[in-house]
């Protein structure tokens, strides 16, 4: 990189303001790109959870959250989601200090508990249009299909993204792009967390309080 | 060249080089913010199930724990704080969070008050002037 | 199970002769430009320097001229509008049946805001910020060249529509019942909503990609108040398209699934509420003017400040009602409904919060006032814009506190005084500001200016075609004509609207004046060449640089002590203060590679669009397969990047150089 300083307006020692330091190193750049883009993903969340809240109640005379909704299943999903967080947490520490076994161990744990929870959801879609209940029966269950289905695309998007990184990791090491890339995919992975807490909350506890 | 203090990437822990950030310490970080979020997870579970609390007050307080589970995420999984090196980042959550406020809160108020109005009557309707 | 899905030889719309001309004038210009560019054994060069261009600056050109482009055919449904409404009066039924004059008035506001405005200001972004900055490219560039080639996608989509099927019936806004499948069972609206996605998903990664460089890729000692106001504005466009593009592509495919998997968000029946398509529309369509008004706004600062020998009167009131702007178009979306039915209270909140957020623009509007004032203005073409959009923006922003009061608007609301006052605000502040900004910039992209006369003749046409074509409007919109009329029966109308087409056709001479403007210029280029990078004594960094800069902007990066650091520098060396160019030591410079991942996933987004459109399964299945290929390709690229010799440097900037540089 090419920086050029002035000597006159900068002394010796001092720190420079780092609104004036120049460029970001890349790691930063990357990375807050990405942190925005996450931004608008939740915001475009936001747009479905509003469409989920104003057809909450419009069931159509077809079933009603509390009639489908397993509190078993759900507390399960949850668990199995917020265990990945955690381990993809521990997956971050292994590749701040380059450990490779450390890394595939924590992708592992953390692609095996995303796969569950997928499964687990996809399980609880499949029952529900098994006895009627399609996204096409009401307006409420269309907007709860595209509001839940939509977190569990972006899931699924997901783990595609860890078993390419898993490759690309042991192809070409811990470049600075490939640690770019996981440091994104983390960030990824805990905003799918946190738009899940918001989804349990608002869809399905309420969804069960009479 | 004089030393630059640069700004925080979003997602690393603030203040320890990306290579130092591997230690214990972080396994710590990690492990308290599952234990907080397991926790509010099951507080919220029991709160949507007791008969125990008033009944209105029983979606703001799962709220309540949703926004602190939030809070946990981004502080321990995230590694946000109010540090000045982590100030874009703060501010580019505070702008998402005004957004989605905005749409949420606005689309619910408005779509209420249209539903209210604008809903099908089977009585004759009122065609008096509302105070 | 049909191979082609719902596509048939009836799609071409063989029997409506206006359509089918324009499909063959259209046709034959492309074929001509084919011919030319393979006369010219030009292929290879415009496939490696500009198809596969990651350069901010070429892609910023690109923007622009697909902008040009969809210009004229925007304006081509204006005029057929009007031409239609002129004779259309009494019982004559015009030349226009209703199913093309529907279509017409859809094509006509979806092209100009989506494939007009927004390549506009985002091209004129994309080629000055950076360079604004100081710095040598965006953030992600070769994501750049993907938003490029996905607004491309849409345009292509849009006009595919043209030969093959119809486009939408239901007006730009396309609100439902009308637009679902009940109502609309044609492939129109189908249309309209995958150019639309696929051109928004590349304005949304424009939107990340200029936050980041705005916020972390600036030259050393640019701190944030010492940026160039445009480039404030163009930070405020940005958080705004990441904040509003997020829910237009959520209600699209809540639209999309109620169309094609017969869910029940916005259906008559099984509970969908219509209402709430027209909430999030416009959450995300107020905001939208702002991301098209801003820019412009920063143009006109720039503008006004060197043409005016003056630093910007009120740097930090400008940076504070930018941000307030920014904020406050998030807050006032309802006034786009007043009469869909809510209560009293809920209008009242909106109309207060529509006519505060006049308030900073009316700062802004001073601060230009007060920043030519005591300046010595020197009346180029881009001044002549800017003040023509000074004095009629006020009145469209008048008109717009008007409405904003809920009593007014229930009066005309969907007449055409309400077409008078968009048209009032959007031409002024995002036309006339690109316009001015297309002259401003253009020597610095291609090394000559543009002729003066022709330019100001266009102004000309512009400004008087502009009044005369939409004044008329507001005195028939309080007559009680309501907008998108294909014939009417209130013959008293008819003057006015013959008025209207008069200005049609002088604002029509506008356009011809631009490409006149265009082809002299480059006939006489020798003669209008900027030889010095800075033809206009400006005040900001990318007048440092050479006209055309190279692929690097910078040999070194500039290092800024203050606001407009160029114009500063400047001064110290007329006053012999310093020296204007130093020695240097060339030091290689990595610029991003060239790539065809943008072309490409464009190429497949279409493929996609175009299967989805007429229900081929299997082609949408490949495009979708290809888009994701490419993706991978890139990702598993190994060089990103080329290193230009120090040598190579040097030598440009000995070839060309330039009077002062930082």
């Amino acid at each position: 990189m090419n920086i050029a300083v002035g000597v006159d307006d900068v002394h010796e020692g001092e720190l420079v303001n780092t609104s004036e330091a120049g460029p970001a190193p890349k790691r930063i750049v990357v990375s807050y790109g990405f942190w925005i883009f996450l931004l608008s993903d939740i915001v475009m969340f936001s747009a479905l959870f509003a469409g989920y809240a104003a057809l909450a109640r419009a069931t159509a005379g077809g079933p009603t959250g509390s009639q489908l909704f397993n509190q078993q299943t759900v507390a399960m999903e949850t668990a199995f989601l917020l265990l990945s967080s955690y381990s993809c947490g521990l997956m971050s520490l292994a590749i701040n200090s380059r450990g490779y076994f450390g890394t595939f161990l924590g992708a592992g744990v953390t692609f095996l508990l995303g796969a569950a929870f997928l499964s687990l959801e996809l399980r609880e879609f499949a029952t529900m249009i098994a006895i009627g209940a399609t996204p096409q029966r009401s307006a409420f269950l269309s907007a709860f299909f595209t509001l839940v289905g939509c977190h569990g695309l972006h899931v699924a998007v997901g783990l595609s993204w860890l078993v390419l990184m898993m490759i690309q990791l042991a192809m070409r090491g811990f470049s600075p792009v490939v640690e770019r890339r996981l440091h994104c995919f983390s960030l990824f992975w805990h905003a799918l967390d946190i738009i899940w807490v918001l989804i349990f909350t608002v869809v399905y506890l309420m969804g069960v309080v009479p | 060249m004089t030393e630059t203090r640069w700004d925080v990437a979003p997602g690393d822990r603030p203040g320890i080089s990306v290579s130092e950030q591997g230690t214990f310490s972080g396994f710590f970080v990690y492990t308290i913010g599952l234990l907080l979020a397991v926790i509010l997870t099951i507080t919220s579970f029991w709160v949507a199930n007791t008969s125990v609390l008033w009944t209105p007050g029983v979606p703001a307080g799962l709220v309540v724990l949703a926004i602190a589970q939030m809070g946990v995420h981004l502080v321990f999984f995230l590694h946000i704080t109010t540090g000045p090196d982590n100030t874009n980042n703060i501010l580019a959550l505070a702008f998402g969070v005004l957004i989605v406020l905005l749409v949420l809160g606005g689309s619910i108020v408005i779509m209420a008050n249209l539903n209210e109005n604008m809903a099908a009557h089977t009585e004759p309707m009122n065609l008096q002037m509302q105070h | 199970m049909n191979l082609l899905g719902k596509l048939s030889w009836s799609a071409i719309p063989v029997h409506q002769p206006i359509i089918m001309g324009t499909v063959a004038c259209i046709g034959v210009i492309i074929l001509a430009a084919l011919a030319w560019v393979t006369a010219k054994g030009s292929w290879l060069y415009l496939w490696r320097e500009w198809l596969t261009s990651v350069d901010h600056k070429r892609i910023g050109v690109m923007y622009l001229v697909l902008a040009m482009l969809m210009l004229v055919r925007g304006f081509a449904d204006g005029i057929m509008m009007r031409t239609q409404q002129a004779v259309a009066a009494g019982g004559a039924q015009g030349y226009l049946p209703p199913e093309h004059f529907d279509q017409i008035f859809s094509a006509h506001g979806t092209i100009m805001i989506f494939f007009v405005a927004m390549p506009l200001v985002i091209g004129l972004m994309n080629f000055a910020v950076p360079m604004q900055l100081g710095v040598r490219d965006v953030a992600f560039p070769t994501m750049n060249s993907i938003s490029l080639w996905l607004t491309a996608s849409g345009v292509l989509l849009t006009n595919v529509s043209l030969a093959i099927g119809e486009f939408a019936k239901t007006g730009w806004v396309a609100y439902p019942p009308l637009s679902e499948l009940q109502f609309s069972p044609g492939v129109g609206v189908d249309y309209y909503l995958w150019s639309l996605q696929i051109a928004g998903i590349g304005t949304l990664l424009s939107g990340v990609n200029f936050v980041t460089t705005i916020l972390k890729l600036r030259a050393p000692g640019m701190g944030y108040m010492r940026m160039p106001v445009f480039c404030w504005t163009a930070l405020a466009t940005n958080l705004l398209i990441v904040a509003a593009f997020p829910v237009l592509t959520a209600l699209f495919a809540m639209l999309l699934l109620d169309r094609y998997l017969g869910f029940h968000f916005f259906t008559v029946n099984a509970g969908g509420n219509a209402m709430m398509y027209v909430n999030l529309f416009w959450i995300w369509g107020h905001p939208e003017v702002y991301i098209l008004a801003l820019p412009a706004f920063g143009i006109f600062s720039e503008v006004s400040a060197t043409f005016s020998g003056k630093p910007l009167f009120g740097y930090r009131s400008m940076v504070g009602a930018t941000m307030a702007i920014c904020v406050l178009s998030y807050t006032v979306w309802l006034h786009h409904f007043f009469t869909m039915g809510a209560s009293a209270s809920v209008n009242a909140f909106f109309g207060i919060t529509s006519m505060l957020i006049a308030v900073p623009t009316g700062v802004k509007i001073f601060n230009w006032l007060f920043t030519m004032y005591g300046g010595r203005v020197r009346f180029t073409v881009p001044v002549l814009w800017t003040v023509g959009f000074m004095v009629t923006f006020v009145f469209g922003g008048l008109t717009g506190v008007l409405l904003a009061l809920p009593a007014v608007d229930w009066q005309v609301h969907n007449s055409v005084f309400l077409v008078a006052h968009f048209h009032h605000v959007i031409i002024p502040s995002v036309l006339f500001g690109c316009m001015a900004g297309y002259n401003y910039w253009f020597p610095k992209a291609f090394g000559f200016k543009l002729d003066e006369r022709w330019g100001a003749a266009s102004f000309w046409c512009w400004f008087i075609g502009f009044h005369l074509a939409f004044m008329p409007l507001y005195v028939v919109g309080l007559m009680g004509m309501t907008r998108r009329l294909q014939h009417y029966d209130v013959l008293s109308w008819q003057p006015w609207l013959l008025a209207a087409e008069a200005g049609a056709v002088v604002i029509l001479a506008g356009i011809v004046c631009q490409i006149v403007q265009l082809v002299v210029s480059i006939r006489a280029r020798e003669q209008l060449r900027d030889t010095t990078g800075d033809p206009w004594n400006g005040r900001t960094l990318e007048w440092s640089t050479a006209s055309p800069p190279p692929a690097w902007n910078f040999a070194m990066l500039p290092h800024v002590g203050e606001i407009d650091a160029f114009w500063a520098k400047k001064q110290r060396v007329h006053a012999r203060q310093e020296r204007s160019v130093q020695r240097r030591e060339y030091e290689p410079i990595e610029v991003p590679k060239n790539s065809p991942t943008g072309f490409v996933t464009a190429f497949f987004a279409v493929l996609t669009g175009f299967a989805l459109i007429w229900h081929i399964w299997w082609m949408a299945g490949v495009g979708l397969l290809g888009a994701a290929v490419t993706l991978l390709c890139f990702m598993f690229r190994v060089e990103d990047e080329v290193e230009i010799p120090a040598e190579q440097v040097a030598l440009f900037d000995q070839s060309h150089p330039v009077e002062i540089s930082l």
